[in-house]
């Protein structure tokens, strides 16, 4: 367009001053006409400017004047688009990471206008029997909340599946038990079929994904029928393309009615309990109303509600937490999400790497353009000769700047996404990401701004230093290729900043590095090695709460007949499963300071549970099989437990411990070592165990788990346990049989991934300020080629030319080694909460830091050292 | 920013005036820039003449600014040639630009006056 206008403009131009001149010549000759008119291009030239386009022009002059001079300068162009693209491209990767897990909102309706209530971080939680819980609610809390808050033109509930087994499928879908009006609320039309009516009972609807992956997209889908955990559903609806459902972090595939829960979850029906609780609510907002009245609403109407249901059920203690507690209400825009909490601190600390590294890339491109402000001093020198201003030379230089951050920034793009998409496998389970890595506009819009930041950073003083001083100054620094004292201070200033940064990066990662080091080490209380655990669900199967213990013992007798299999015992909850219990108890001889203070974890645990586990008695017995319903009640607490509430483990045998109320007391007849069953960083807690057998009637075993121990590799024995385990009951579903060893490592995967990573980027940061240093240090020695020369031909040997060169080097290395240690340390301080078993004043690690870049700092130098030691005098000597 | 040329210096300093002059020359009728110079040189008694170094860019700037339009016709010569001519914008700045001449030369005239009363 612009182009177009302009040409048509400059013709007509042309053209009326050349009838100027035939009227002019007709009148008094040629030549006196153009006397007379002066000169043609100079008037042409200022008729133009009247345009005003003159700094369009300009800019387009510079822009292609730049790209000329980077094409002809490909090694230059290369290495400095190369080492922004990286610095750029991971600020983007981990950008785009918190972008969608932290910033983005729903791709639903207007999402500024919903509101969660409870904890929005508790998706996949589930708690029966305690009253009063403030994180998630109970459905006949939802049935009645809905009609009767006021606030809300629509508030739905969504829970959480037991597994789901489809017929044929390798694959467990992620599902959600959703009230009807779920898409409604969040105003998202299926893309086929429908959303669900009240009356729905056996209906799907399918997310888009699920749809494409295991239908391959079929058409006329709505009306098909699905087997889910044996059962018969229909899918009536397909999801939004796009739409992966309201909790971020975990891509939803099915959606079913809440009324069908107990189909599709056999064994279990959490509808009409009002002390299960496991649903998550979403409302959206009638206009005008505030979230402060939402809050008050629910913390008046809905407590009221929650404690008249829950009354009748639970102890006047439970429910005092709902009146300390308040219930929290926020706003739902960016739906819920387990990974937003969890990831949280992780990605804090990745993007603080990936900002120092992209100072670091800035520091080797300025320091490449100083080195090449030298070499084109000649240039800078003639352009100001001919008139040019150092405004104009200033421009041209950041525009150069500008298009080599461009260059980056579009390459870093394309790293950036891959990047984050390898960082979400590495977070992924089953093969499924958590997240589909995607760039949003948000991040396009950093990457942008940051390349333009990253431009000034290394472009505004190479360019500063490049057009100082006239065009005298400049053709003569052309011919002796020095640079000025300020400009050589600066760059020896960017090399001690690389390695102050280098360091950072690298203390950092040694930390972590030993963080993950001192969990995988750290004691869990019992041998991990050769233990499996499978997880078994009997009421999805059809057994009741007595056949359960049957069922229990059976199994372990069965498992126990396999070769390689040295002990099978069983709890509900299992080791590292993800379950957890907590009871509160009354403790005899102790006065409670809090509330808190008689609150324990606990577990129900089969006959030699212990000694199959491998975790240690201190003291009495290990609960046996002589421990049965029948007989007197006991229970077996751990040496957290008996410290806390008797002193010493010989001290708490024989001691009773009961509701509290004071009922159903049991006698305490062991005491065994602490153990971590969940997590390797909390101290193992105050656990009590009580027999699986003396189960009490109003707390049953829901799902339970077997403990085997292994004799031989446990890897190979989980096939012929799954055949055991179905030869006992071929109605059980297929339990998953892990090995502890393994579920210990997946618990540490976010340690692990930030070990690799800061390693990563530290040797990364570590390569580009060698890089950096080299570059400088040959520049350097180039310039002392003659003195070197002087010195050798007065008779300095190799060595001392050597030496002196390093000295050079080293003094830069210094500087940046003690302000990098005094930095590494405070940035020690700030990550202390993410560390584990070392301080974040590690003197050790420092040193391992230091002496690593001191070895690349000497070897960066020693190649150009080496170089200038060769130099014949004679030759260093003429070079003048 | 480049250095600023000879001819755009004395475009500025000429600028009010020779904005006025091109003004007042196309209130007779369509005009070309060659006939405009000449016009202007002939009504002076030829002791204004306009460089056309100033003239073109104050033509194109008149017309950017809205108060000329441009067209191409023939002249009585038969000679292709773009004619300039004033449009309802352009009369309005004529008047302004003339009160503020007349203002401009009253109260240089008055100066000079005073300065010559006392001497």
């Amino acid at each position: 367009m612009f182009f177009f206008k302009r040409i048509r403009k400059d013709s007509d131009l042309e053209e009326e001053i050349a009838s100027h001149l035939r009227m002019a010549a007709s009148d008094s000759g040629p030549d006196a006409a153009l006397r007379e008119f002066g000169n043609v291009t100079l008037v042409k030239e200022v008729t133009r400017e009247m345009w005003g386009w003159a700094s369009w022009e300009r800019l387009w002059q510079d822009l292609s004047y730049s790209c000329r001079v980077l094409r002809k300068n490909r090694a230059y162009t290369l290495a400095a688009v190369l080492s922004l693209a990286l610095g750029i491209g991971a600020n983007t990767a981990i950008f785009s990471l918190i972008d969608s897990v932290m910033l983005e909102s729903l791709p639903v309706k207007n999402p500024q206008e919903l509101v969660a209530l409870g904890d929005p971080t508790a998706t996949q939680s589930m708690s029966e029997g305690s009253g009063g819980n403030t994180r998630i609610f109970s459905y006949p809390f939802y049935k009645l909340f809905r009609e009767q808050n006021g606030v809300f033109s629509g508030l739905y509930a969504g829970g959480r599946s037991e597994r789901l087994d489809l017929q044929d499928e390798a694959e467990h879908p992620h599902a959600r038990f959703v009230s009807d009006n779920y898409f409604g609320v969040l105003g998202v039309a299926p893309s086929q079929g429908r959303a669900f009516l009240p009356e729905d009972r056996e209906a799907v609807v399918i997310s888009y994904d699920f749809w494409q992956r295991h239908f391959l997209g079929a058409p006329n889908i709505a009306g098909r029928r699905i087997t889910i955990n044996h059962r018969d559903f229909t899918i009536i609806g397909v999801s939004a393309r796009g739409f992966s459902g309201d909790i971020v972090g975990y891509q939803t595939d099915l959606w079913l009615p809440i009324e069908a829960q107990p189909e599709a979850n056999p064994g279990h029906d959490y509808r009409n309990e009002p002390n299960t609780f496991w649903l998550q609510l979403m409302g959206r907002l009638k206009p005008g109303v505030t979230l402060a009245q939402v809050s008050t609403v629910l913390n008046t109407m809905g407590t009221t509600i929650i404690k008249e249901q829950a009354a009748k059920i639970t102890l006047p203690a439970g429910l005092e937490k709902i009146d300390r507690e308040k219930i929290a209400v926020q706003s739902g825009a960016k739906g819920f999400s387990r990974i937003r909490h969890s990831f949280e601190p992780m990605l804090k600390i990745l993007m603080a790497l990936v900002a120092l590294i992209l100072l670091i890339s800035c520091a080797n491109v300025a320091n490449l353009q100083m080195a090449r402000a030298i070499s084109r001093s000649r240039e800078m020198g003639l352009r100001l000769a001919i008139g040019a201003g150092r405004g104009r030379l200033l421009r041209q230089l950041l525009t150069e700047s500008l298009v080599l951050a461009a260059a980056g920034g579009l390459t870093a793009v394309m790293f950036g996404y891959w990047i984050s998409r390898l960082l979400l496998q590495f977070t992924a389970r089953q093969n499924r990401l958590p997240i589909e890595p995607h760039l949003s506009g948000t991040a396009l819009l950093f990457t942008g701004a940051i390349s333009v930041v990253a431009a000034l950073l290394f472009g505004l003083a190479p360019a500063l230093f490049g057009t100082k001083g006239n065009f005298v100054t400049h053709l003569r620094e052309s011919k002796t290729g020095r640079s000025k004292g300020a400009a050589q201070r600066f760059e020896k200033g960017l090399v001690a900043l690389q390695i102050v940064l280098s360091l950072i990066l690298l203390y950092g990662s040694g930390l972590f590095i030993r963080t993950l080091q001192n969990l995988e080490k750290s004691n869990v209380g019992y041998r991990r090695e050769n233990l499996l655990v499978a997880e078994l669900d009997p009421w999805a199967a059809g057994y009741k709460t007595l056949q359960i213990d049957a069922l229990a013992l059976n199994l372990t007798s069965a498992l126990s007949a396999i070769p390689g299999i040295a002990y099978v015992s069983f709890s509900e909850n299992g080791l590292f499963s993800g379950t957890e219990s907590g009871t509160e108890n009354a403790i005899e001889g102790f006065t409670p300071r809090s509330p808190e203070d008689l609150v324990n974890r606990s577990d129900k645990v089969g006959a030699k549970y212990f000694s199959t586990v491998g975790i240690p008695i201190l003291a009495g017995r290990e609960i046996g099989p002589q421990d049965t319903a029948n007989s007197a009640r006991i229970a077996v607490i751990d040496e957290a437990m008996a410290r806390f509430y008797f002193g010493n483990a010989q001290q708490s045998i024989g001691r009773h411990i009961a509701d509290p109320d004071g009922k159903h007391p049991m006698t305490i007849v062991g005491v065994v070592g602490a153990a971590k069953e969940n997590g390797l960083r909390d101290p193992a807690a105050r656990r009590l165990y009580t027999p699986f057998l003396q189960s009490r009637e109003d707390d049953p075993i829901g799902a339970f788990h077997l403990e085997i121990r292994t004799s031989a590799n446990p890897g190979v024995m989980e096939a012929s346990i799954r055949r055991a385990i179905h030869k006992v009951d071929a109605a059980l579903l297929e339990p998953s049989v892990e090995q502890v060893q393994i579920l210990i490592e997946e618990d540490l995967e976010q340690e692990k991934l930030i070990a690799k990573l800061s390693g990563f980027f530290s040797i990364l940061a570590l390569l580009l300020a060698s890089i950096g240093l080299y570059g400088v240090m040959s520049y350097l020695t180039v310039r002392r080629t003659t003195e070197v020369g002087v010195r050798m031909a007065l008779g300095a040997s190799r060595s001392s030319v050597v030496a002196l060169l390093f000295r050079e080097a080293f003094s830069m290395a210094a500087i940046g080694l003690v302000v990098g240690a005094a930095c590494a340390f405070a940035v020690g301080k700030l990550t202390a909460s993410n560390l584990y078993g070392v301080n974040a004043f590690d003197p050790l690690t420092v040193a391992a830091a230091a002496a690593v870049i001191c070895a690349a700092a000497a070897l960066a130098s020693w190649l150009p050292a080496r170089r200038a030691s060769r130099v014949d005098p004679m030759v260093a000597l003429r070079a003048e | 920013m480049p250095p600023k040329s000879g001819y755009q210096n004395r475009i500025e300093l000429l600028q009010g005036t020779l904005d006025l002059l091109i003004l007042q020359t196309l209130q007779w009728g369509s005009q070309h820039g060659y006939a405009i110079s000449n016009a202007i040189r002939a009504n002076s008694k030829d002791l204004l003449r306009v460089e056309t170094g100033s003239l073109y860019p104050a033509l194109h700037r008149l017309e950017k600014q809205g108060w000329v339009k441009s067209d191409w016709r023939q002249t009585e010569a038969n000679q292709r040639a773009k004619f300039y001519t004033l449009t309802a914008g352009g009369k309005k700045r004529l008047l302004s630009e003339r009160d503020r001449w007349s203002q401009m030369v009253a109260a240089i005239g008055a100066v000079l006056d005073a300065v010559g009363n006392e001497g």
